[in-house]
């Protein structure tokens, strides 16, 4: 998205919020390392996939600032109670 | 897969609260700070700190990037704004920031082409759209956000986009951190650890906290049952008398951090000597700029910036309010002379900093209490 809204209307800023904002994997781009995400609002995004991959589609991802910092799948997300 | 909603639980929120209030003990005052931004947002937004003993009191640390940039820098960012050709292209909330002579909102208003992103990736994508521009990205943040500036730079340089370059103002959290715990003015409990850095950076880095200050750290999630539990985890361990590294938010953050994350930064970036903070002056080693190797991508070698420090406004004191000495309300001019719609301080801009997430969700309650 690269549109003009002049500030962060959301309440919420990408970086000072250390946002990580979950989002499902529609498809996968492996040569590109890039993979299309949507968020649960529906919200689709292009995102750098080199710090958790191999991704396949259907799995979620943590997602900051156009990059996914964490898969949600995993062994770890499993900790969660 | 469990992430949000069962860390609202209001049932569950109370249970931890009554832990909370058993493990505290009466006549001890307890001044735990939350490093994260994010955490401050929460706190307010879902009103934690109403939950919690009175004597349980919560100090906002520096963990907001918009809060920490320098007015000097602004201004060097404008002045790269207005270069003929230029596309300055940032984050939402670093539009806002005063510079000593306006915002880059103002130089946007005044003819500079400076636009928005939402990621790194965007900026790549507007230099790819316009190859006759020289497209600038302001990069802001913290090691959370960090390899996302890092990968985009790798992607430059691996399709060959020579229209690219960057502003790298990003910093580190574990400098600031040591500054505040060498400060003879703050006295403090715990800390409630930054959930997404530590994504990145694990929990690792912050075991020079207890060994070194004998403080708990407990690693939390953004949501109101993350903080409230990782609030009752630092009273388990001061009621025991201990000092360790606890990480709450195992559902996202590895002990040892996102190993290619680290090795992604190491090769794009390099600790600068010195980087000045608002509010906290220069810290050693607590910036980062683009290594040797991606020196052709940095702007600050690319163009001429002027590198000119200017003082904070003399009425501002967001130095004092992310070191946690004052509170928001005590600053003299919070919600008078500096709102969010006309922010003088940056704290008052992000909607993560802790004057403006105070005075969005906590300033009416303050006011029935004082009634």
């Amino acid at each position: 998205m690269t549109g003009e809204p002049p500030v962060c209307g959301s309440g919420h800023c990408i970086t000072c919020g250390d946002d990580g904002i979950p989002m499902t994997v529609l498809r996968v781009d492996e040569v590109r390392g890039l993979a299309l995400c949507a968020s649960e609002e529906g919200e689709r995004q292009t995102v750098e996939i080199a710090l958790v991959e191999p991704v396949a589609a259907g799995e979620r991802l943590l997602v900051h600032a156009g990059t996914a910092i964490a898969a949600l799948d995993g062994a770890q997300a499993e900790v969660t109670r | 897969m469990k992430f949000v909603d069962e860390f609202r639980d209001a049932e569950l929120g109370r249970v931890v609260a009554g832990e909370i209030l058993s493990l505290v003990q009466p006549g001890r005052h307890y001044k735990l700070m939350e490093v994260c931004g994010g955490h401050t947002h929460s706190i307010y937004k879902y009103g934690v700190d109403d939950l919690l003993p009175a004597n349980v009191e919560l100090v906002h640390g520096p963990g907001c990037p918009v809060c920490v940039i320098p007015m000097g820098r602004v201004d060097d960012g404008i002045a790269l704004a207005g270069i003929d050709g230029v596309i300055f292209t940032c984050f939402g909330d670093m539009l806002r920031v005063p510079g000593s002579r306006g915002s880059l909102l103002d130089a946007k208003a005044a003819g500079a082409d400076v636009r928005m992103v939402y990621s790194p990736l965007d900026a790549l994508r507007i230099a790819k759209q316009n190859p006759e521009r020289e497209v600038i990205f302001f990069a802001i943040g913290f090691e959370t956000t960090a390899p996302s500036t890092a990968l985009t730079l790798k992607r430059v340089r691996a399709e060959g986009v020579r229209n690219f370059s960057c502003m790298c103002s990003h910093v580190t959290i574990v400098p600031p951190l040591r500054a505040l715990l060498e400060s003879p003015d703050l006295r403090l409990d715990g800390f409630i650890g930054p959930g997404h850095v530590s994504t990145v950076v694990g929990a690792r880095p912050f075991e020079f906290i207890p060994a070194d200050y004998g403080k708990p750290v407990v690693i939390a999630g953004f949501e109101p049952l993350d903080i409230l539990q990782a609030i009752a985890m630092i009273l388990r361990q001061l009621a025991a008398g201990t000092s360790a590294v606890e990480n709450q938010y195992t559902r996202v953050v590895p002990y040892d951090g996102n190993r290619r994350a680290l090795e992604v930064m190491a090769d794009v970036f390099e600790l600068r000597p010195h980087f000045e903070w608002r509010g906290l002056g220069f810290i050693s080693h607590s910036g980062l700029r683009l290594s040797d190797a991606y020196a052709d991508l940095d702007a600050e070698r690319r163009f001429a910036v002027p590198g000119v420090r200017v003082a904070d406004p003399k009425a501002c004191q967001c130095g004092e309010v992310l070191k946690g000495v004052i509170k928001p309300w005590e600053c003299k001019v919070f919600g008078t002379a500096c709102t969010p719609e006309r922010p003088i301080g940056t704290c008052m801009v992000s909607s993560e900093g802790a004057c403006a997430a105070y005075y969005n969700f906590g300033r009416f309650a303050r006011e029935r209490e004082v009634v």
